[in-house]
């Protein structure tokens, strides 16, 4: 009986010390990983999207308040702003939306006008060689100079063509891009 | 033993993947590069000094019933203190170990020593003990990786090396090519090892 309320005193300080130091781990690095995730993941895009800006985007990057969504849940979006002699002309944030295997996450770069000045997809996992081929430039740079009119389907009326043989990843970059260019007006209010 | 003993042996007697053939998984999925080498190396370094310590210190206070599932809950949080600062402070080399990080656990190097050494020995010769198979492990996984990719891919830790006409060797670098590479380099330490007597 000793023996075994020793074994079970023994495993149930093991197991709180360590969830107890994992958690503290934990906490203290959330800021470095949020960091390193946007400087290797995210960084390439917002240059891709953005052009002749003279601060750093990632560094005056703002979070902001978009008010809520259907279940009363706070949206929030981290924007990078593109600045040229202190002044912000462009703005780049992320999307997503669901593609034929899972979410699609996009960076968008957004005019005042409310025009895309381009996307570049982050991550993704559609079929190898069919959708994948959304992050071909050929595709992506179709967006350039659309807005939230013309960013459809060429078939129903707007200005992008399908990746041949995967309309569902098509339609998962149309959405993401959609969705961010609906955020656009509250974004514009906030900062320029 | 002496401490130094504890040591050095990690590096010729009981190197891991060349001596005593464990850790083989880790071994022959990331040395596609010398890089990798060196992170999965350092990774599995700091679980197994840190692992050995702690057990070594607790070892008068686990009962031997439950001793195998405090020392996986010791090791398994270690990982993930390291998956958590290889994410937090060297993200490429996060992305490249991928799935072998969370891994280390089922290491049996790892288990193996917290059961065969730091359970039985005392906190300053667990620790040379970890930290000597820890290295001997990396440096390994570093030569492994070395040659793997200079005859995958005509560099070393990313500089190129060979002449320009080389036309590099792809399938070192793809799954094969670790075990013709493992294979050779056993193969020259039985030679060697026979050559010199054990002591």
């Amino acid at each position: 009986m000793r023996d075994l309320i020793k074994m079970v005193v023994v495993l149930l300080v093991i197991c709180t010390t360590s969830g107890v130091v994992l958690s503290y781990v934990n906490e203290a690095t959330i800021a470095p990983r949020e960091y390193q995730y946007i400087k290797f993941v995210q960084e390439p895009s917002i240059k891709a999207v953005l052009s002749d800006y003279d601060n750093d985007p990632v560094k005056d990057r703002m979070q902001l308040n978009l008010g809520e969504d259907q279940e009363g849940n706070p949206v929030e979006k981290v924007v990078f702003p593109a600045k040229k002699d202190g002044k912000t002309f462009e703005v780049a944030y992320s999307a997503a939306a669901k593609g034929y295997h899972g979410p699609i996450e996009v960076m968008v770069g957004v005019d005042p006008e409310g025009t895309l000045t381009g996307i570049s997809i982050m991550t993704h996992s559609e079929t190898p060689g069919l959708g994948a081929r959304i992050v071909e430039p050929k595709f992506t740079e179709q967006f350039a100079g659309l807005d939230l009119e013309t960013t459809k389907l060429s078939a129903e009326g707007g200005k992008v063509d399908a990746v041949s043989g995967a309309t569902f990843s098509t339609l998962g970059v149309i959405t993401a891009v959609d969705d961010a260019l609906e955020q656009f007006p509250q974004i514009k209010k906030e900062i320029f | 033993m002496s401490v130094v003993k504890e040591f050095t042996k990690g590096f010729w007697q009981e190197l891991p993947p060349f001596r005593l053939v464990l850790g083989l998984c880790p071994t022959l999925a990331v040395t596609t590069a010398a890089e990798n080498g060196v992170g999965m190396g350092l990774a599995t370094t700091f679980v197994l000094v840190f692992s050995n310590v702690l057990v070594s210190i607790l070892r008068k206070l686990i009962p031997s019933k439950v001793r195998i599932a405090s020392y996986i809950v010791v090791i398994a949080s270690f990982v993930v203190m390291a998956e958590l600062l290889l994410q937090a402070y060297w993200y490429p080399m996060y992305k490249a170990l991928g799935i072998f990080v969370p891994l280390i656990v089922v290491n049996c190097i790892i288990l193996g020593r917290a059961e065969a050494f730091a359970s039985k020995n005392p906190i300053i010769h667990s620790f040379a003990d970890g930290l000597g198979i820890g290295l001997g492990f990396t440096l390994s996984l570093t030569v492994l990786g070395s040659i793997r990719e200079i005859l995958g891919n005509g560099t070393i830790f990313g500089t190129s090396v060979m002449w320009s006409t080389f036309e590099p060797l792809k399938f070192m670098v793809k799954a094969p090519g670790a075990f013709v590479c493992l294979g050779f380099l056993l193969g020259l330490m039985n030679i060697i090892s026979r050559r010199r007597p054990a002591h």
